[in-house]
């Protein structure tokens, strides 16, 4: 015979399972919510911007028969209201319209220069996390030390040296002055019709097809704007790190550690590092992001094919469904992210389950 | 010791991986740098800007040719041979009969009627190289005639100048022979295949399109069906580079063949190099400043007068605009028939006094502001800024607005601007070409909005001017015309609601190994160009 008091109260996997439950639905919820705005945001945004979208499309000389022909094809006659479910429908179903710069379906775009900024973004962030974490607990260390001194005049100059300038520099030393990398653009001439694009990753779509010339060819080609990027968000670690470090460092439970005999290595990377854990998550994802949402100066040095460049030359050129879709695509990527930083703040700190 | 060794070879393998596979560029491919932003389609109908227009006069055959030595001569093409009729009212052209699409379709009069026809039902800006000429949608079945499937027979509304509807008409964007079976097959909704051609080509040509990545790159590659002998360069690879000191280190380092993007600094820089060769040709390219004559003070002839001494054309031409154009005041280019000569054609000077007396005489001693709508290019930000300077010393403000090309395009077709800094290019070595759009215009009435005609997007209307250079057209007598054109000329530089400022040059600069680059105001030739 059951107990009539497991009856009346769920057990604890129960409660565990609503509260899962509850708390998934309202991330859900949460998503939902922020497409909504992202999705009535953009659209706005198209309507309000300087630009006639017909214009963008025939160019300035059009007869007054091509303009309206072509106003009444892109629904710009309906009322707004109806623009706007339109519009939302065709979102949804990852529909962003033809693009005027390319005459091809925007998400066809972005398929095809997503994978060159990915490519990049991934190894500039893991590089940048691999020296810039180091660094900045290095520095938080031997505070006020010589070394702490370099590394932080070393970040300061990674921050605010201009990408573009360091392109030209870079090319102008190590490519035309050294001969050391490879020029702009992701793989040489030589190679042009050579490679199979499977996921968009020239590096990994070469070592799928053993083409190990290839592969050397693109990390030739890598290694200057993935060393400026990586140099980026190196600098914004180190700093943050610097920043974080220091403050647990100054924490009576460092001391008392300290004070137990403990080594100052394990001081710093046992007691203190996972407790800057969790910043340094949202720290990596912001970098992540700003990686992911395009280094438009760095992919204009290296005529680099990526997200950041399609979107700028689509705005100035008044090419709305492109950027509309840009944009969205990368407010995906950051809820994405948020999500993520989420489920490590789970893992890293017990007191966010 | 063995940790240390394991370090030195990891890092000699790391940087042997970095080191660049290939430096030079394949024998058989001739690889060119450029910004091709600019492109979005290959429709020839719809193409209205350089990049793309180069690129599809090497693709795309048109009835007759421009001369690969001489801009204003026609020359025999898929025509082989024409007759005028006795009252200039009718051309027949004999096409050849060996040409064949890529497709194998042959190539016909009935592609030709179908593709000029197409450009006046589309209605996009290059229709008005044929309504200017009296074509029309209710006309084109009179005008276009197909008198068997390679004679085809080209009907005036009235008795043009034959030269100029060689050079407009039949040699030009709109003379591009379609291949209308194939293209019949890939309409969507009566769109005459121009969704298709957006983003392929489908006509006889020197070179097909084998691949455009937006943003990218562009690939020709020689077409095997040509009728021609075979393009000396079988394959160009043309790359998207948009900055031009990025273009100029892999040109010096051989990674390209040619560069086409790069700016004075640049041109200058690498004059010494041994293994880089510069080229220039002068376009038949004008860059203008346009005031909008509909708003005040620019409705005053005097005003727009006095702007033009407060340019200092010299200063200008030995910076910014160093490789970039000579000082041009007449819209008619340099070289184009009829043009004023080279010190006629430039007369003003950096004067303020004068442009304050010119200001004084229009009613204006308090001086004024006025915005300046500019869009992204490599010079115009330096000449605003060069005119505010100039501006403020007569007490103008002149308030300088950097904007997409989408916008400013918008700017003008709606007449919403005071001041803009544009070019405008003609297709035709014609006095003419330029004067039809800058100094007439058929119909001022917003609601017209004839936008292809610059003259009514900055509102200015003078039916004299209509009727004069209508007549200077229409003059039979050489020397009589050539005189017409003159006063024309002189007279539409005081009174013009534009300040013509430079005619451009068109820039290369190639690896010395490239030879046989041939081009002109028109047309860029890449069947002869080869590597040594």
């Amino acid at each position: 015979m059951a107990d009539a008091s497991n009856l009346a109260r769920p057990s604890l996997t129960g409660r565990r399972w609503y509260r899962r439950s509850v708390a998934t639905a309202r991330i859900l919820l949460t998503v939902a919510i922020t497409m909504l705005g992202l999705i009535t945001l953009t659209f706005f945004i198209g309507r309000v911007l300087p630009f006639d979208p017909v214009v963008a499309i025939l160019g300035d000389d059009s007869s007054r028969e091509a303009y309206d022909r072509v106003y009444r094809q892109l629904g710009l006659d309906r009322p707004l209201y109806e623009q706007f479910f339109t519009y939302m429908r065709d979102v949804l179903s990852f529909d962003f319209g033809r693009s005027l710069s390319s005459g091809r379906p925007v998400i066809d775009d972005i398929t095809r220069v997503f994978p060159a900024t990915v490519e990049l973004a991934l190894l500039s962030i893991f590089f940048g996390v691999a020296i810039g974490v180091p660094l900045g607990v290095a520095a938080a260390a031997r505070q006020g030390s010589w070394i702490d001194q370099l590394i932080r005049v070393f970040a300061l100059i990674g921050f605010s040296a201009p990408n573009f300038w360091l392109g030209l520099v870079g090319l102008a030393v190590f490519f035309a002055g050294l001969g050391w990398v490879g020029g702009p653009g992701r793989l040489s001439t030589f190679y042009q019709f050579d490679i199979e694009i499977r996921t968009g990753l020239i590096l990994i779509d070469s070592a799928l097809m053993q083409r190990w010339d290839i592969f050397q060819d693109a990390v030739s080609r890598l290694v200057l704007p993935v060393g400026i990027l990586a140099y980026g968000a190196m600098a914004f670690i180190a700093r943050m790190t610097r920043s974080f470090m220091l403050e647990q460092l100054s924490q009576e439970y460092i001391i008392a550690a300290r004070a137990k005999g403990v080594s100052r290595t394990a001081v710093i990377w046992v007691h203190a590092f996972p407790n800057i854990a969790v910043q340094l998550v949202t720290v990596i994802a912001l970098a992540f992001g700003f990686l992911l949402e395009g280094a438009v100066l760095t992919e204009t040095v290296f005529a680099w094919p990526g997200l950041g460049r399609y979107m700028t030359t689509a705005l100035l050129r008044g090419d709305m469904n492109a950027v509309l879709g840009c944009v969205i695509v990368i407010g995906l990527i950051f809820i994405t992210l948020n999500l993520l930083c989420d489920l490590f703040y789970r893992s890293f700190d017990p007191r966010t389950r | 010791m063995t940790k240390h060794l394991s370090i030195g070879c990891a890092l000699l393998a790391a940087t042997a991986l970095t080191l660049p596979a290939q430096a030079q560029t394949p024998q058989n491919t001739m690889v060119m740098a450029w910004n091709l932003d600019a492109i979005s389609n290959f429709d020839p109908a719809q193409i209205g800007e350089v990049v793309t227009n180069e690129l599809i006069t090497n693709i795309c055959d048109s009835l007759v040719a421009l001369d690969m030595e001489n801009e204003s001569e026609v020359v025999p093409w898929l025509a082989e041979s024409w007759e005028v009729s006795d009252d200039n009212m009718s051309i027949t052209f004999n096409m050849r009969t060996d040409a064949v699409h890529p497709s194998g379709n042959p190539v016909t009069a009935h592609d030709l009627v179908w593709s000029m026809t197409r450009v006046l039902e589309l209605g996009f800006g290059n229709a008005a190289m044929l309504t200017s000429y009296g074509f029309t949608v209710e006309n084109a079945i009179e005008s276009f005639v197909a008198l068997d499937d390679h004679t085809f027979q080209l009907n005036l509304s009235d008795p043009f100048p034959i030269s100029i509807i060689m050079q407009a008409v039949v040699s030009g964007r709109v003379g591009h022979v379609l291949d209308s079976v194939y293209l019949k097959d890939k309409e969507v909704d009566g769109d005459w295949a121009n969704d298709y051609l957006t983003t392929n080509t489908a006509c006889v040509g020197p070179y097909h399109l084998r691949q455009w990545s937006a943003g990218e790159v562009v690939v020709l590659e020689a077409n095997d069906n040509w009728w021609g002998d075979g393009p000396a360069t079988p394959r160009w690879i043309i790359r998207h580079v948009p900055e031009a000191g990025s273009q100029r280190l892999m040109l010096e380092q051989g990674e390209i063949d040619i560069a086409r993007s790069l700016g004075a600094e640049d041109i200058i820089s690498m004059q010494d190099n041994p293994n880089v060769v510069p080229a220039s040709t002068l376009n038949h390219q004008i860059f203008h400043m346009s005031f909008q004559t509909g708003r005040e003070p620019f409705d005053n002839d005097l005003v727009r007068h006095a702007f033009r001494y407060m340019f200092d054309y010299d200063a200008l031409a030995d910076t910014v605009m160093a490789f970039q154009g000579i000082p041009r005041h007449t819209v008619v280019p340099y070289g184009a028939f009829a043009a004023l000569d080279r010190e006629e054609g430039a007369p003003f000077y950096l004067d303020l006094d004068k442009a304050r007396e010119l200001l004084e005489e229009a009613g204006i001693t308090e001086g004024f502001t006025a915005s300046l709508y500019i869009a992204p290019g490599p010079f115009a930000p330096e000449v605003a800024q060069h005119l505010q300077a100039n501006a403020a010393e007569l007490g103008i403000t002149i308030n300088i607005e950097q904007m997409a090309s989408a916008q400013l395009f918008s700017a003008l077709r709606g007449r919403e601007f005071d001041l803009t800094l544009s070019s405008w290019q003609t297709n035709i070595a014609h006095a003419h070409g330029m004067l039809e759009r800058h100094a007439t215009n058929p119909d001022n009435d917003f609601d017209s909005q004839l936008a292809m005609y610059p003259s009514w997007r900055k509102s200015w209307y003078r039916p004299d001017f209509n009727e004069r250079v209508r007549a200077a057209l229409f003059e039979t007598d050489e020397e009589r015309q050539l005189e017409m054109y003159r006063q024309l000329q002189l007279d539409h530089m005081e009174q013009a609601a534009g300040a013509y400022l430079f005619q451009q040059y068109n820039n290369a600069v190639l690896r010395s190994n490239v030879e046989d680059w041939k081009w002109h105001a028109f047309r860029v030739f890449y069947r002869e160009a080869h590597k040594n």
